[in-house]
């Protein structure tokens, strides 16, 4: 029994030699990898391991945040859509509105036009002046310039100017001693009356044998009358005020 | 005492052979588990130095104290809670007392061996009642 004394002593010495063998080898082998992790951890990442929760935190929040300003950048975009739709709608409207300003433009004589027409100069008559003579007989009236704009107006006339003045809806024919004022330019002869309009019509109502140009050339003015088919009229210059007057219905 | 020893030395080897990749997110709960082996050895050894050594609670201690070492950090993580701080002050508390209990049975049973040997003691070691 000396001997399986022994043995048993032996083999209890060993096996609690062998149980933290194990353990041994165990915690060793874990302890190793569990370095080598962290090293690898801290070499790839260059950060401490136990940050990672913090770290793994905040990543997830940036990528929350982020997924927040991508939502955000699609509605913007959305929104962007909308607003050059609607500026393209509105630069439709704005080009109606501009192009309805043109016409106005055009109607009130503030755009210069060109096109086929007739010039008609005048001038003061060469006569020389006898003792006992009415120095009228031979200087120009405004209302002989009155009466051949009339009469242009009336025969087809789409924009008239005497001297590149353009006559507009506000525009008289004044006398001012000697000068003629037409807006508010003072005028010398020779006069130049440049008419855009029909032509012929324009012509024949000129010409015509109890015309205006009849009776100043039979007064022995000088008269010339010119066909042109790219004559330009200036637009007005002058300004157009309204202290009184209010339009009937304002416009909205 | 050199199988001990052995076993360790093995344990590190197999641990420079195979790479064993932990997941990220449980680096800090094997951390603890180690500690916590660690701690069992060392409890293990004391126990063995000062003969109250019982290997079924010795190998049950080791398996179970690693595993709710870890256990219980992640469920704390999982609470919110830092049990994680409080395991790890826990468990280097305990290895430090080990260790200090270790060191002072392995220098009183070196002296009183001494004084056994100068006595003319055949038996050594704490094995003698």
């Amino acid at each position: 029994m000396v001997l399986s004394e022994r043995t048993l002593r032996t083999f209890r010495v060993s096996r609690w030699h062998v149980a933290f063998a194990l353990l041994l080898a165990t915690a060793g082998f874990l302890a190793v990898t569990q370095i080598r992790n962290a090293v690898l951890i801290r070499q790839q990442l260059n950060v401490p391991p136990d940050r990672l929760q913090e770290l793994a935190f905040r990543l997830r929040q940036q990528e929350r945040n982020r997924a927040a300003l991508e939502e955000q950048i699609f509605t913007l975009r959305d929104q962007l859509g909308d607003y050059e739709r609607g500026v393209a709608q509105d630069q439709e409207k704005l080009e109606d509105l501009r192009r309805g300003l043109e016409r106005l433009r055009i109607l009130a004589g503030l755009a210069a036009m060109v096109g086929p027409g007739l010039v008609v100069e005048l001038d003061d008559s060469p006569q020389p002046l006898r003792p006992g003579d009415d120095p009228n007989t031979v200087i120009l009236h405004y209302t002989d310039l009155q009466v051949v704009v009339n009469d242009l107006w009336a025969s087809g006339a789409e924009a008239v100017a005497i001297n590149d003045e353009r006559i507009v809806s506000t525009t008289g024919i004044n006398c001012v001693g000697t000068t003629i004022l037409c807006n508010t330019k003072r005028m010398a002869p020779p006069y130049r009356v440049t008419a855009i309009g029909d032509v012929e019509s324009m012509q024949a109502a000129l010409e015509r044998s109890d015309g205006s140009l009849a009776t100043l050339r039979g007064f022995g003015f000088p008269v010339k009358l010119a066909r042109g088919s790219r004559l330009v009229v200036p637009a007005y210059r002058g300004s157009f005020r309204f202290s009184h007057a209010t339009p009937v219905e304002l416009p909205k | 005492m050199w199988l001990p020893i052995a076993g360790l030395l093995v344990g590190i080897l197999l641990g420079f052979l195979f790479s064993v990749e932990i997941p990220l997110g449980i680096v800090k709960y094997t951390a603890i588990a180690i500690l916590a082996a660690i701690d069992t050895i060392l409890g293990g050894l004391r126990a063995r130095l000062e003969d109250r050594f019982d290997l079924p609670i010795f190998v049950s201690g080791f398996f179970a104290n690693t595993f709710f070492a870890a256990l219980l950090t992640a469920i704390g993580d999982l609470l919110g809670v830092d049990i994680y701080l409080g395991a790890l002050i826990a468990f280097s508390i305990r290895i430090f007392g080990n260790v200090g209990f270790i060191r002072r049975d392995l220098v009183e049973g070196y002296w009183r061996g001494l004084t056994r040997q100068e006595r003319g003691s055949v038996f050594s070691g704490r094995q003698s009642p």
